[in-house]
């Protein structure tokens, strides 16, 4: 089986401290082919990328590049001896201050022998034979800062193809790209794939995966506990391994509304938009589910307040909503948990309970002085429904994972009775794992809400939700029943009109 | 020929003047160059230190003087920037001055601007700083005497024998020439022990003073006389000397005066006992004066030194003094200087 | 690395106060105070004097006006801003007391209704200019602090003002600094020992405790830290973010302006000065206090301590006759230990 493999791990250990982080991977990598790497956080992804792109070193086994022993001691090494690491921080393999041309050609300007002076006509030339090659085009005289995401994400893997790499590593490259952006990008992984690249794919993403995979390696707890080589893939095996149990759908009994607490009439949230109207009834989890940049979260803070709506009405309870401030809402029992909790979630300073209770501080105070005890209650309380592996609600924020920290973002708006909770994007970066928790949770304490969450992933909306909202170009376009969903005419709602490549 | 008016008019004003205004006409003859003509004439203050009573009164000096002779001054104001003070002559000098003074600074800074302005056919005084420069009258309160007369009135009521906290903060020019008079004495009197150094020029001066004095006095109970050469410290001291309620037990000796140390020296109980001064107003009319001087193609001296004068509590007291006005008016020898004072200079009101 | 908690053992939450503390954590968190400690312990076997309540008293008094300004500034920065004008605020302060009496003549109360007005308007303004006009704050502040520096002279013509002194037009100012108003810097309270603590350490303590209290236990302060830390979240969980700015600006006014009403009742007098030194004192206090307790973030325990630390220090070097000069390089060598200690020990990025 490892014939013809260009890279092989045998027995790789690393331990940090009294932790056993990897404890005996065996891999191989074939040119030519995307061997994708699932795991939940935690697994040992991060630091296996870290051990084969020279920044850490492994304890224990062996590493073998093209037959020959490779023990990187630092990333340029690595990055030598023929394996380069496209990481998750697309910024960090650009440049901002340069421009693309300059990105592109960036390494080879380090190399010795180059000559002291800068030809831009040269680098522009050498630049241009890249941008060819990899099928890039992309204005080569523009600042990195000014192109999209996902172009600067090519703009990085380009430059990485300059070294002539016999492995790259992608880690987890469309977590912040639009399914159309992202498309392009495996377009680009095609044109790696043709060349002859061994590819290692790290993703979350199932949609990636299917379109992807050639052969797929799950790891738990530091060992590859599945390997899944011969097609057609089994994605649902793959992703059992990785979690060690199973999950499936199994669990969606879908529930009609009983009586309706949220309605909007006409509601008009964008000028590029038309209104729509919108039920929300006790007891239903709704999805709206749609492409990056078709107004979901614009649609999520015009409930909550953030943005005036420009035309309609509002109503919940029965009587008119219209808030102009999120404390407005929180008053009235909208909660939202925003999307993005780095920049609109968590405060990182404070610690789990701290996180909690900041919306609610008044509702834990008496005459403005908080109390702490009647605060770390209701926080241990949360920490055992959604199951937060933490030491105590005194915890640091900061030293949780990224699935521990959105469940305390989410706890946070289930510590206290909502009439209208809605959640956009809960699930990003977020292992599965988590995202089960957390959709549980939200699915057993629905019964007096309305449940709204925005959901890019088709997957994750069919999973959790009741109803399935479809949102295009600022409006809500269709209407399906999670039951009886027909997937074509629900693709056909994402996709809008004539944009093809909804994943 | 055409005569038009404005001529008529000004044949007109000569006629009268030569028939009626005969003998004022004949002073302002006298006056030397450029000072027939004052209005045309400018001269730049560049100062270093601005902060405070003294050097209010030092400008209000050179304002009088500057009005008396009817000149245009300008007001440079580097407020202890050394550079920009040098960059503030520059300026002064593309402006086209007559005459500059320039009041305090540090010699390095100075120096080559001065020579600069010298150089530029400007005529220059400094007062308290020494550019090192031949062309340049120097200004000087005579900080050796101010140090000297406040020094022997402490021997005069305290004798010759005790304890001393000094305040003093090196580097600067006045200062420092008031330190070797007291290291003179010291030397010249055995009997006097210094057990206590401090100082600083952390704004406001008088509050940082009264702190680290509190740490001396606390330390060194035993203090009897504090010799605090700049009223600022003065000020600082006597704050402590009040909150350690050590009034009784300690003098202080100053240089310097201003109104509000009139009112310190005069609480009842007060610890600070004299001072010795130069009426900053006074200095800052002979700045003028001697620069018009050179002006006028005399020479005021090397060194035009404005002799101080020594302020007790119990003049005050006595004579019931409460602000500078009553100083100037009830002790004459404070109110003015004939310093650098030729026949034909005009001399700013005296009441 | 995302996730390395996952993989241990769930553990219940553990009861307040069970968590076992290692040797390094122990070091972070009590390293600071232990520093305090032991060097009052040197200072008290070093020199004579300074383990006395008198001293003891006297170190707080010495920092009361910083550690007072070093509060506002600590509120500021708990909203993640910066205040550079709490300097420039007291001098102003000053001068307006000292205004108010001597030239309007006007008895304290209207005095101190006078200041804090000024302090908290100003405030106002600059959380004003910060929030609505987008004005970074170090910006905004700096500007503030010049444009205060430029205004506190603007009345009195650049003169300080004691009672009796000169206006500008030459008349003399009938007003007096009124005997409530001073003995807000020299009154003290009996403590044990009669006449103990100045009315200065009083207001230090009160507010000290006041802001303590607000910031660690009052939900609004709970909310100005979150505002401080991810004013997003905050926002996106219902806080008016901009009032809260604005409130910490007023705050910081407010102390401000408090501190120079202390430091015009104990120098008597309204000194024209930047209130610069005031100002670095005061930020240095508040960032040692990052420092105290592990905190790692501004709070204004540790900013008292801070405070204290400082005084601690220079009145201990003052009694061992050191030099003034060094006191700044002490003073700057405390900051850089504790800032590297918050930084680097701590490991987080506090702003």
């Amino acid at each position: 089986m490892a014939e013809g493999a260009i890279f092989r791990i045998a027995g790789l250990g690393k331990s940090f401290g009294p932790n056993d982080v990897l404890r005996g991977v065996a891999m191989e990598l074939r040119a030519g082919e995307v061997t994708v790497l699932m795991g939940a956080n935690g697994a040992g992804k991060s630091t296996l990328v870290k051990i084969m792109s020279g920044i850490h070193q492994a304890d224990r086994g062996v590493m073998m590049l093209a037959d020959a022993p490779f023990l990187p001691a630092t990333p340029a090494e690595a990055m030598r001896a023929g394996v380069v690491t496209v990481h998750q921080n697309i910024n960090d393999g650009v440049v901002g201050a340069l421009d693309v041309a300059t990105n592109l050609v960036l390494d080879r300007l380090n190399d010795t022998g180059r000559g002291i002076f800068f030809n831009p006509r040269r680098v522009r030339r050498e630049a241009a034979d890249v941008a060819a090659r990899m099928g890039l085009r992309l204005d080569l005289s523009a600042d990195v800062t000014e192109l999209p995401l996902a172009d600067r994400q090519m703009v990085a893997i380009a430059r990485a193809m300059a070294h002539e790499p016999k492995v790259m590593i992608l880690d987890e490259p469309t977590s912040s790209l639009s399914a159309n952006e992202a498309a392009r990008l495996f377009d680009l992984i095609d044109r790696l794939r043709a060349r002859g690249v061994a590819i290692l794919y790290i993703s979350h993403r199932m949609s990636d995966i299917r379109r992807l995979a050639d052969r797929i390696f799950s790891l738990r707890d530091g060992q590859i506990v599945g390997r899944f080589e011969e097609k057609p893939l089994d994605y649902e095996g793959a992703v059992n391994a990785m979690l060690g149990r199973n999950l499936g759908r199994s669990g969606i009994a879908s529930r009609a509304a009983s009586r309706p607490i949220f309605s909007a009439e006409g509601l008009l949230i964008s000028p590029a938009g038309r209104p729509f109207s919108l039920t929300l009834g006790a007891g239903e989890v709704v999805a709206v589910t749609g492409l990056v940049g078709v107004g979901k979260t614009r649609l999520a803070e015009t409930l909550y307040g953030i943005h005036a709506p420009l035309g309609g009405t509002m109503q919940l309870d029965g009587s008119v909503y219209r808030p102009k401030a999120p404390a407005e809402a929180i008053a009235r029992g909208v909660f939202l948990v925003a999307k993005d909790r780095a920049q609109t979630g968590i405060v990182p300073d404070f610690n789990i309970y701290e996180n909690m209770s900041l919306p609610f501080l008044p509702r834990f105070s008496h005459f403005g002085v908080a109390r702490r005890r009647a605060e770390r209650a209701k926080a241990r309380e949360q920490i055992k429904d959604l199951k937060i592996v933490c030491r105590s609600e005194r915890d640091d924020l900061a030293t949780l994972s990224g699935g521990n920290q959105q469940k305390v973002t989410v706890a946070r708006w289930l510590s206290q009775p909502s009439r209208l909770l809605i959640l956009d994007e809960p699930f990003q970066g977020v292992d599965i794992a988590a995202r089960h928790d957390i959709a549980a949770k939200l699915r057993e304490s629905a019964a007096d809400r309305a449940t709204l969450l925005f959901l890019t992933e088709l997957d994750e909306a069919l999973e959790t939700a009741d109803r399935i909202l479809v949102m295009s170009e600022h409006t809500i376009v269709g209407e399906h029943r999670s039951a009886e969903v027909d997937m074509e005419r629900l693709l056909a709602d994402v996709a809008g009109r004539g944009i093809g490549d909804a994943a | 020929m055409i005569f038009t008016r404005r001529v008529l008019g000004k044949v007109g004003l000569a006629l009268l003047g030569a028939s009626f205004l005969a003998p004022v006409a004949a002073i302002a003859q006298d006056k030397p160059a450029p000072f027939d003509n004052p209005g045309e004439v400018d001269i730049a203050l560049v100062r270093y230190l601005s902060t405070g009573d003294f050097f209010q009164a030092y400008l209000s000096g050179v304002e009088a003087q500057a009005k008396a002779l009817g000149v245009n001054l300008r007001v440079f104001d580097s407020r202890q920037d050394a550079a920009l003070q040098a960059d503030m002559v520059d300026q002064a000098i593309a402006l086209g001055v007559d005459g500059i003074i320039i009041q305090h600074g540090l010699t390095e800074s100075m120096k080559e601007a001065a020579q600069r302005a010298v150089d530029a056919g400007i005529k220059v005084v400094a007062f308290d700083v020494n550019v090192e420069n031949e062309a340049i009258p120097q200004i000087e309160q005579s900080d050796r005497d101010l140090a000297r007369l406040a020094l022997e009135q402490a021997i005069k009521d305290n004798g010759e024998s005790w304890k001393a906290a000094y305040v003093y903060v090196a580097g600067i020019a006045p200062l420092d020439r008031r330190d070797e008079t007291w290291r003179e004495f010291k030397e010249k009197y055995p009997g006097i022990e210094e057990v206590a150094q401090f100082g600083t020029l952390d704004n406001p001066i008088a509050n940082s003073v009264a702190n680290q004095a509190r740490s001396v006095l606390t330390a060194n109970p035993d203090v009897q006389v504090v010799f605090a050469p700049y009223d600022e410290f003065a000020k600082g001291v006597k704050i402590a000397v009040d909150e350690a309620g050590m009034s009784g037990n300690i003098k202080i000796y100053s240089a310097d005066i201003s109104t509000a140390d009139i009112s310190a020296m005069r609480e009842p109980g007060s610890a600070w006992a004299a001072t010795a001064a130069t009426n900053p107003a006074v200095v800052g009319e002979v700045s003028v004066r001697a620069l018009a001087m050179l002006l006028a193609g005399e020479d005021p001296g090397q060194s035009v030194i404005v002799p101080p004068t020594l302020i007790t509590q119990a003049q005050l007291n006595e004579q019931d003094i409460k602000n500078m006005e009553e100083l100037s008016q009830k002790l004459p020898q404070f109110a003015h200087a004939d310093v650098a004072v030729p026949a034909w200079m005009p001399l700013p009101p005296r009441d | 690395m995302s996730s390395d908690l996952v993989g241990k053992p769930v553990t219940e939450a553990q009861p307040s106060g069970g968590a076992r503390l290692s040797l390094r954590e122990l070091a972070i968190r009590y390293g600071f105070l232990l520093l305090l400690a032991g060097l009052i312990v040197f200072f008290s076997l070093a020199t004579r004097g300074f383990a006395s309540p008198q001293a003891a008293v006297f170190i707080l008094q010495s920092v009361s006006i910083t550690g007072i300004l070093a509060l506002g500034v600590t509120a500021t920065m708990v909203v993640g801003g910066f205040d550079l004008s709490i300097g420039s605020i007291a001098t102003s302060a000053m001068m307006a007391a000292a205004y108010v009496m001597v030239v309007m003549e006007q008895n304290a109360l209207v005095a101190v209704l006078v200041c804090l007005a000024i302090g908290a308007l100003v405030g106002l303004i600059n959380g004003l200019i910060i929030c609505y006009m987008r004005v970074p704050d170090l910006l905004a502040t700096l500007g503030m602090m010049f444009l205060l520096i430029g205004l506190q002279r603007i009345p009195t013509e650049g003169r300080s003002i004691a009672a009796g002194m000169t206006m500008p037009d030459g008349s003399t100012a009938a007003g007096t600094f009124s005997a409530n108003f001073l003995a807000l810097g020299r009154h003290r309270f009996d403590f044990f020992i009669p006449d103990l603590v100045p009315a200065s350490v009083v207001v230090l303590i009160v507010l000290a405790v006041l802001i303590w209290f607000f910031l660690e236990y009052t939900r609004f302060g709970r909310m100005m830290y979150a505002v401080g830390s991810n004013a997003r979240a905050a926002e996106f969980a219902g806080a008016p973010v901009k009032a809260y700015k604005i409130w910490a600006y007023v705050i910081s006014g407010i102390f401000s302006s408090i501190g120079g009403i202390l430091l015009a009742a104990r120098l008597g007098r309204g000194d024209i000065a930047s209130g610069n030194n005031l100002l670095l004192d005061a930020v240095a206090a508040a960032l040692i206090g990052f420092a105290v307790l592990g905190a790692a973030k501004p709070n204004a325990f540790g900013t008292a301590i801070g405070a204290l630390f400082v005084g601690v220090l220079l009145q201990g070097l003052t009694m061992m006759n050191v030099p003034y000069y060094t006191q700044d390089f002490v003073k700057g060598a405390v900051l850089v230990i504790a800032l590297v200690f918050t930084f680097s020990l701590l490991g987080r990025n506090a702003r």
